[in-house]
């Protein structure tokens, strides 16, 4: 499981979160000690409040630990400025929501493409990359419409394909099918497998144990803790 | 997508929120335009008309406006010696009267009554008929030649009122050689003119040769004929045009500077607020959204730049709209000043200026700065990790 140093993506250390509450101090995350390689694929799971989304966070660099270190790429993260993170979670780190966050008044195809604008890439390559992204999430005939006009299922397959458009090392997905019906959540699921398949490491938090059960590699949390991890 | 484009996405996004900030901006634009035409319009609606009289020195015995002070006396003989000196084309002496113009049974007509001496020229242009070439013969404007049906060859009864003191002279006739425009009529005034003599025949003052101001033309180098003729005669008082601007806008104009000043500050203020609001608004309405694209990766001045577009946006269309209706409302509000009776026809409270448009861009891009501020502050702090939760949470 634990491959080279090179195939490391990200190696969090003794790593604590704390949120400084007016009724006192909350710990979201105690003492977490973790690292995700190339290519794997990891859940994590856990009663509401133990701390998933807070530590996913973290991990995807749009959070600092308060105590410990957390290494991308073997980099302090904590010594990154603002921008050097923005470009880090650019080009190395895809996230998908609960709540999908595509841009309304943008198409498919548009949303898709923001992030590779975003990363300088020219246009030729960007509308390729974009179709073969909407073709691989099986929404190719959809590249025109708006989120508006499509479905709960295919609105989480533009943002997979949106996470992706740069090439992530690193997909984190927070509850991806947490809004969606059980057969459209298989479908979300089965296509993280593939996206899996093609060598990005994929750590996904949910309460579905179905979709849990697809990883390779089971984190369970409770209090902030990692209290059991399982391996197939 | 570039940030212009991204931002001009999330306006039609929400049309009503676009155009409710497009009109606001539109509205109170067009007001602060109004303002800046209003105020330097009457100054620079004053040095025009007295540029276009031709004559750009006024010379009278005192400090005092033409007929409140003490007259120019011997007046033609000033304005021949005037007009001889170096730098000087043409100098005229008027004497001001009013009059009341008997009607045939109608109502009498009061009227402002011009008699001038000196020359070459006429401080007025002949429409019809003939200028006036020997005593007894006047011009007359078209406040009385519409109002009374008069033109070139008829004759009209004149009573003069001339000076408070003297008794009223007896009615004079006098015959209207032609049709003139004076530069300064006021609408529907009626305003006729001759000679000196005429008058100071009608006045019973023959022979007095007194005039309330000199005209003095000169031939180019306005300062340099002020010169010669305050050389000629230090008793006297000679002003140019643009000393009498200048006086103008230190006293009276102030007022209309400052009242446009503190409307103007007023009207800013507001569209300032209604931009902050709306801004602030949708982006707090948005924040998960921005939240997402932090996290995809887009850099803080991204998501800023985008909610500055928005209010360049904004105000940039609303600034264009304000333009053609900050016109049409000076026009409308110049048309309701200028109806006040007496004011010269040609005298206008608007006026555009260039000077205006400028200040106008500047104030409406500082407005845009000033209002994408708070909103762009937001934005820039947001905590991406904690509004993702709230998001869902909520
Ligand atoms: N920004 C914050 N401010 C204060 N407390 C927070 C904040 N974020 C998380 N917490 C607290 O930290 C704990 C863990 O929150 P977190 O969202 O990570 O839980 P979770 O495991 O993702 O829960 P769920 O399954 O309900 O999403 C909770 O007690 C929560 O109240
Ligand atoms: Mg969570």
């Amino acid at each position: 499981m634990n491959g080279p140093p090179s195939s490391l993506i990200v190696r969090a250390i003794g790593v604590s979160r704390q949120f400084t509450m007016p009724a006192g101090p909350v710990t979201a995350v105690r003492d977490v000690t973790l690292e995700i390689g190339a290519g794997e694929h990891a859940a994590i799971r856990g009663p509401s409040g133990c701390g998933k989304s807070t530590l996913l966070h973290m991990l995807g660099c749009v959070d600092s630990p308060t105590a410990g270190t957390l290494l991308f790429d073997g980099q302090d993260v904590s010594s990154l400025s603002d921008a050097a993170r923005s470009r880090l979670r650019l080009r190395q780190i895809g996230f998908v929501f609960q709540r999908f966050f595509l841009l309304p008044m943008l198409t498919a195809a548009e949303n898709v493409e923001l992030p590779q604008a975003e990363a300088g890439a020219a246009r030729d390559d960007r509308t390729r990359r974009t179709r073969e992204l909407l073709e691989f999430v099986g929404l190719g005939a959809r590249s025109d419409h708006r989120p508006s006009q499509l479905s709960g299922g295919e609105m989480q397959r533009v943002a997979i394909a949106r996470a992706l458009a740069n090439r992530p090392r690193l997909l984190l997905a927070d509850e991806p099918t947490g809004e969606l019906d059980q057969s459209t959540g298989e479908q979300i699921a089965a296509l993280l497998d593939r996206v899996n398949a093609d060598g990005t490491a994929l750590v996904i938090v949910t309460h579905d144990g179905v979709l849990a059960d697809r990883a390779r590699r089971v984190l369970m949390m409770k209090d902030g803790r990692i209290e059991r991890e399982s391996t197939r | 997508m570039k940030a212009l484009g991204f931002a001009w996405r999330s306006l039609v996004r929400q049309p009503a929120r676009a155009a409710l900030g497009i009109l606001g901006v539109a509205a109170v634009g067009a007001l602060l335009f109004d303002m800046l035409l209003l105020s330097e319009g009457l100054v620079t609606s004053m040095r025009d008309l007295l540029d276009r009289t031709g004559y750009d020195i006024r010379v009278t015995a005192t400090e005092a406006l033409p007929g409140r002070g003490p007259r120019v006396t011997g007046a033609s003989g000033t304005a021949d010696a005037l007009g001889a000196l170096p730098h000087v084309r043409s100098a005229i002496a008027i004497r001001l009267a009013d009059a009341r113009l008997e009607g045939d049974g109608g109502v009498p007509l009061q009227v402002g009554f011009q008699g001038v001496a000196g020359g070459p020229g006429r401080p007025w242009t002949v429409l019809r008929g003939r200028d006036v070439q020997r005593p007894g013969e006047v011009v007359i404007n078209e406040g009385i030649a519409g109002q009374r049906g008069l033109g070139p060859g008829d004759r009209m009864i004149f009573r003069p009122a001339c000076d408070a003191e003297s008794d009223a002279p007896p009615a004079v006739t006098l015959e209207i050689a032609g049709v003139a425009e004076f530069p300064f009529e006021a609408v529907n005034e009626g305003i006729a003119a001759g000679m000196l003599e005429t008058i100071d025949t009608a006045c019973g003052t023959g022979g007095r040769d007194e005039a309330d101001l000199i005209l003095v033309a000169s031939t180019g180098d306005t300062d340099a004929a002020a010169a010669a003729a305050a050389a000629l005669r230090p008793d006297l008082h000679a002003v140019t045009n643009s000393e009498v601007i200048e006086r103008f806008s230190e006293s009276g104009f102030t007022y209309f500077r400052q009242i446009s000043a503190v409307l103007s500050a007023v009207t800013i203020t507001f569209a300032l607020l209604l931009i902050t609001v709306l801004l602030t608004v949708s982006v707090n309405q948005r924040l998960g959204e921005i939240a997402a694209l932090r996290a995809l990766g887009l850099s803080q001045q991204r998501v800023v730049a985008n909610v500055f577009c928005e209010s360049a946006l904004i105000v940039g269309a609303g600034g264009l709209l304000s333009l053609p209706l900050g016109i049409l409302l000076a026009v409308w509000l110049d048309r309701i000043l200028k109806s006040m009776p007496g004011l010269p026809a040609e005298m206008h409270f608007f006026v555009f200026q260039a000077d205006a448009l400028v200040l106008q861009v500047a104030l409406l891009a500082t407005t845009a700065v000033l209002a994408a501020l708070y909103p762009m502050r937001i934005v820039a702090r947001l905590p991406i990790a904690e509004t993702l939760r709230n998001e869902v949470v909520s």
